[in-house]
């Protein structure tokens, strides 16, 4: 899932500080799965904001939405009665969420609510880690299901590097060397020899370095477009 | 700090229904009395409270608590350990609002301490009243 984080309240703070009502939103995707801006944590920071600010004698009205997703567009339809009405949108979603909210109401003021950190994986309750870069080429064919360009420090893909030292990483005690837990579990899967294959310069066109990226399936396009 | 003499704090106390609400009854049947300003919630159990549900009360009274069972004495185990780690999550975000955290505590007692139960809810008052109103309240 998409791992978010709410900002600091006093950021938060300051983006709404001209603002007398405000909607709340957030999203029940990846947001409400991280904990950081479904239904919920509308719920508590709205009640923050409210406070914070009857506390400064400027009171702050926050409508609270959450909606099934921010990431398409359809879904906004629900909303935009009540969105003429606000002065600006605080968004609770991933930074695409944000994004889609902004192009959905290209007249209205959308604010940040969280700082979007990576694609990862909730290891406990209150722990996530980072596990996917959305490289565009997936390699995980060859390195035992363990993703060398999120997990190794320095994306090396014919690692380890010299700094791994007892399964750990040199650039953190507290990050497993990603080449020790691939060697580990080639080994398990009786595939060890595999990794004497050295794999090839990776062509990062299909990642960032080729610019903003867009897919287009031409199965699923219609004529009419969006 | 001095508020007047005429500030009465309002303050809801969510129950567990295996304590602090049985207490409250106690407390009835022994015709103990408690501030009129103070309200309680009933919760099948103190690990039903939410962060959400303190937030929501703050914004129209001056302080909150929650009634769990003594320690280790939990019918589902670790729910009081869930409602103390909710009461510490709400007082770092009051704090970070600049509103006192004291306002938010948790108590623990057993359902036949009637007396325990008013000595809980008075020092509550007492305190809050100290504090004076709310500076957050949203609902007046
Ligand atoms: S190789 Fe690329 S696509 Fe595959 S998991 Fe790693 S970053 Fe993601
Ligand atoms: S120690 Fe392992 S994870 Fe860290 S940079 Fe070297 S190869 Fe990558």
């Amino acid at each position: 899932m998409i791992v978010a984080e709410r900002k600091p309240i006093d950021e938060i703070l300051g983006f709404l500080s001209k603002h007398q009502k405000i909607m709340l939103l957030g999203c029940g995707g990846c947001v409400t799965v991280c904990l950081a801006g479904g239904e919920k944590e509308v719920g508590i920071l709205g009640s923050e904001l409210a406070m914070a600010r009857a506390k400064e004698g400027r009171p702050l009205e926050v409508v609270q939405r959450t909606i099934e997703r921010q990431c398409d567009f359809e879904y906004f339809e629900g909303i935009r009665h009540e969105v003429k009405d606000v002065d600006a949108i605080l968004s609770l979603a991933c930074g695409i969420g944000i994004q889609t909210v902004a192009e959905a109401f290209p007249d209205k003021v959308v604010w940040p609510g969280v700082n979007t950190k990576f694609l990862g994986v909730n290891q406990n309750v209150g722990v996530w880690a980072e596990r996917c870069q959305a490289c565009g080429q997936c390699v995980l064919d060859k390195t035992g299901g363990i993703c060398p360009v999120a997990r190794c420090s320095k994306s090396i893909f014919n690692g380890p590097c010299g700094g791994s030292q007892h399964g750990k990483c040199e650039v953190s005690a507290d990050t497993d060397c990603a080449w020790a837990l691939i060697h580990d579990r080639l080994t398990r899967l009786g595939q060890v020899d595999s990794m004497r294959e050295i794999l090839p310069v990776k062509d990062w066109s299909h990642s960032r370095d080729g610019g903003p990226r867009k897919l287009v399936r031409e199965d699923l396009t219609l004529e009419s477009g969006k | 700090m001095s508020n007047g003499k005429d500030f009465q704090p309002k303050i809801v106390a969510f129950c567990c229904e295996n304590s602090g609400w049985l207490a409250a009854e106690a407390a009835a049947r022994l015709e103990l009395g408690y501030p009129e300003k103070v309200e309680l919630i009933k919760l099948p159990c103190s690990g039903k409270i939410d962060v959400l549900y303190f937030m929501k009360a703050m914004e129209k009274v001056d302080g909150v608590m929650i009634l769990a069972c003594q320690k280790e004495n939990c019918k589902f185990l670790k729910g009081n350990e869930r409602a103390k780690s909710r009461v510490l999550q709400t007082q770092r975000l009051l704090k970070e609002i600049g509103i006192e955290e004291d306002r938010v505590t948790i108590q623990y007692l057993a359902a036949n301490m009637g007396n325990k139960f008013v000595e809980i809810v008075q020092n509550m008052y007492d305190k809050v009243r100290e504090l004076g109103p709310n500076p957050g309240k949203v609902i007046k």
